[in-house]
């Protein structure tokens, strides 16, 4: 298998895209945890105002597996700010499924997307990734990527739906 | 020493004061020379026809002011998107001048900021905080934040310009 082609995600892709959010979320075994719909990503992807961005790899008609699927790979950014610098593209998810990987898919998909920064005049790309995950850690190392945990010391926090419920009550 | 301030939604005048602070904050991390964004810039990314960011901004009267102005303190947030829950309120920046602490300000802000996150339905707030900023992980910490970096091992990682070049290039 050789040809595959990578493209921005349009409306019709809202189904696959959340197929290929919940295949990667097994893969953490953390399936349960989806809670959006194809109506939410839909709103919030293709609506006046998207809140994220998509790009699909699909390969060609003779190539698909049995269910059909014509997408088998996708990345989802959006635009963060930087205040010393400005804009930055933030990689969200990113996820090729098993069968269709070792073909460079995924490097294309990365290229793609250093494009997209560099034309839409960002500093640098940021992302997260859980310290157990080598394989990708040296994937993007390979690439350049620089820990900032490690080199900046910083720590991602969450205050939850809970607890901002609870600021916004206080007096 | 003033007790009475205002918060409000930033506006395109405010873009000085906004980098002004930005400069402020970045001087007490020992980095403002890191601080290359020019109030163009902030004046289209945040006032333009898409914003990449919002800002919040605290005032005090006239008769409170510094030199430098009415604007003692802001926040700088944005939208992002957790593809299993959807969207986020990310606080990027947070501030207030040393000498308007102690009254309030940061709390009242930080109300608002959480006001905002359940009005457009965000599931919850992110932010980063340096592992060495003791004080302001406590000040989360009384305030119900999660250390995610500690509970599920998330490190946060960047491809600068440069190796974003080589790889279009390639």
């Amino acid at each position: 298998m050789a040809s595959f082609n990578l493209r921005k995600a349009e409306p019709k892709d809202v189904p696959d895209i959340l197929r290929l959010i919940k295949e990667l979320a097994r893969y953490e075994e953390m399936e349960d945890q989806v809670k959006l719909t194809e109506k939410d990503l839909l709103e919030d992807g293709f609506g006046d105002h998207p809140f994220y961005h998509c790009v699909v790899a699909e390969v060609p008609t003779e190539h698909q597996k049995a269910e059909g699927y014509s997408v088998i790979g996708f990345a989802m950014y959006y635009f963060t700010y930087d205040p010393w610098i400005g804009k930055l593209l933030y990689l969200e998810d990113f996820f090729v499924m098993k069968e269709y990987r070792g073909f460079g898919i995924g490097s294309e998909i990365l290229k793609k997307l250093s494009e997209t920064a560099v034309k839409t005049r960002c500093s640098s790309m940021h992302f997260i990734v859980a310290e157990s995950n080598q394989a990708s850690i040296n994937f993007y190392k390979r690439r350049g990527a620089l820990d900032l945990s490690l080199e900046e010391g910083w720590r991602l926090f969450r205050i939850d739906k809970q607890n901002l419920l609870k600021l916004s009550a206080e007096e | 020493m003033a007790s009475r301030f205002i918060l409000r939604n930033a506006e395109p005048k405010d873009v000085s004061d906004i980098l002004r602070l930005i400069k402020e904050l970045a001087k007490f991390e020992e980095m403002e020379e890191q601080v290359v964004l020019t109030e163009k810039e902030l004046l289209e990314d945040g006032f333009g026809e898409h914003p990449f960011y919002h800002c919040v901004v605290a005032e005090v009267p006239e008769e409170k002011q510094t030199p430098e102005g009415k604007v003692v303190g802001f926040a700088m947030y944005y939208f992002t998107y957790d593809p299993w829950i959807g969207k986020l309120l990310y606080l990027e920046d947070f501030y207030v001048m040393k000498e308007f602490r102690g009254y309030g300000i940061g709390s009242e802000i930080l109300k608002r900021l959480s006001e905002t996150a359940v009005k457009c339905r965000c599931s919850s707030m992110h932010f980063i905080v340096a592992e060495w900023n003791k004080q302001s992980i406590e000040f989360y910490k009384r305030r119900g934040a999660a250390d995610l970096s500690h509970e599920e091992g998330w490190r946060l990682f960047e491809i600068g310009k440069q190796s974003l070049i080589k790889m279009s290039a390639k």
